[in-house]
């Protein structure tokens, strides 16, 4: 740009400075659309992210507990004295992992709407593996609870799903499901033959074929509301409760 | 300004040129697909979502559930901009470092004998009685879906991208970088700046 030089070299100069900074004007626009759309993604991901955690986030335990009673048939009513409706049936394994997952995400929900009256719930232990040790495990696991007096069942219950051995060993030993009976309270003098001699293991096969054979049941958990099958909201406890309480409207 | 070499090109490298886009683009669309059906299989349901990542035994118990909530939406992102060509290249990195990813928990979970559905498509930890996982057959899927989004990377972004219309496309198509450089001169960058948006 010095007074020395000629027209030729500063219009080169000119055109040179001119394209450099339409270079830095496109590669400014470049970056700062690139940054948008980077933080638009970012941001659907982290609200994504924080909506998944919010819909799975479980309710606090209310500390009551509506009363248990078990049926002859083997299914297991838990319902304030005079709610008939509506009817939540959960049909679980005591060893499927997902089972476990609805446990412990919904398990307060569903024990506090019993507690408030809201619902009448019937638990339905069955087998659903055909494999082994997946099947001894279900076995084991559903005769042994099925030695549980009402009043401890539901701790029982709760018990078996966070001591749910991996689908891979062999677990729900028996010295096991004994202890943790002795640790829920129970103290009935025929439990631990009960658990031992697998005196149930019959019944929870047959109670199993007969909830198959409706056919209303095809994998665990199942989770129905009054007669209608709850799908993705079942894991998601304001959606049951919603749910619940709609259908009791 | 904008000197085009199409004319003087051979006309195979003209084939090529002209099919290599292409191919990057049914590359992304097949990634995106694949994504996409299996974010939105799982997203409704983030605690079996967490579960299927727990079921791995690979990651600490809270690293799992946020991998678990975050993977769904995503797979769902990152399909997305593969379908509209838009980051393609970072999308595409992140398309390969997932499948990467599933491949090595796959193969780690069939090697240390772990009877899991791998929870790809949704409903982790369901696996039905006496279904066995084929872990096989998703290891080759996924090894499949990491070269196709490696090629993405290669040769972003393809024809029908939001990255060409926006001008975020790369300086230079990278597929034959002789063949602009002969003919373009010292405003190379410029130009085919302006061939991006064209």
């Amino acid at each position: 740009m010095g007074g020395k030089a000629t027209r030729e070299s500063r219009a080169r100069d000119r055109i040179r400075a001119q394209r450099e900074a339409d270079r830095k004007r496109h590669e400014r626009r470049r970056i700062v659309t690139y940054a948008l759309a980077a933080v638009v993604a970012v941001a659907a991901v982290a609200g994504g992210w924080l909506y998944a955690a919010n819909q799975s986030q479980s309710e606090t335990a209310s500390g009551k507990v509506a009363p248990v009673t078990l049926q002859p048939d083997g299914s297991v009513v838990m319902a304030q004295p005079g709610v008939e409706k509506p009817v939540l049936d959960i049909y679980e394994d005591f060893q499927c992992p997902a089972c476990k997952a609805l446990e412990e995400t919904s398990g307060t929900t569903v024990k506090n709407l019993a507690a408030e009256g809201q619902v009448k719930v019937v638990f339905h232990p069955i087998t659903i593996f055909s494999a082994e040790p997946t099947k001894s495990n279900s076995v084991r696991a559903g005769a042994a609870a099925r030695c549980v007096p009402s009043g401890q069942w539901l701790a029982y219950h709760d018990k078996l799903f966070a001591g749910q051995p991996s689908e891979a060993v062999e677990g729900f030993k028996l010295d096991e499901l004994v202890a943790w009976g002795k640790e829920v309270g129970v103290t009935s003098p025929d439990f631990d033959k009960c658990v031992t001699s697998q005196e149930h293991a019959a019944l929870q096969g047959d109670y199993t074929a007969k909830v198959l054979k409706q056919g209303v049941v095809r994998g665990t958990p199942t989770v129905i509301l009054n007669g209608k099958e709850l799908g993705d909201e079942a894991f998601s406890p304001s959606q049951l409760r919603k749910a619940v309480l709609d259908a009791s409207k | 300004m904008l000197v085009t070499s199409d004319q003087t090109a051979p006309l195979r490298s003209r084939n090529a040129r002209m099919a290599l886009p292409w191919v990057t683009t049914a590359a992304r669309l097949v990634v995106a697909g694949v994504l996409i059906v299996a974010g939105w299989l799982k997203i409704g349901n983030p605690v079996l979502s967490v579960h299927a990542v727990e079921a791995y035994e690979l990651l600490p118990g809270s690293v799992a559930t946020a991998v678990g909530y975050g993977l769904p939406i995503l797979e769902i992102v990152v399909g997305v901009l593969l379908v509209v060509g838009l980051l393609t290249r970072v999308a595409g990195i992140v398309a390969a470092l997932l499948m990467l990813a599933f491949v090595i928990g796959i193969a780690s979970a069939w090697a240390r004998g772990l009877r899991i559905d791998c929870g790809c498509f949704g409903g982790g930890g369901q696996l039905a009685s006496g279904q066995d996982p084929s872990y096989f057959w998703e290891i080759v899927r996924d090894a499949g879906i990491f070269l196709l989004a490696g090629w993405v990377v290669w040769f972003p972004p393809g024809r029908l991208a939001l990255d060409s219309a926006l001008g975020l496309a790369p300086e230079r198509e990278p597929y034959d970088p002789e063949f602009e450089h002969d003919e373009v001169d010292d405003g190379g960058a410029e130009a085919s700046q302006n061939k991006g948006s064209d």
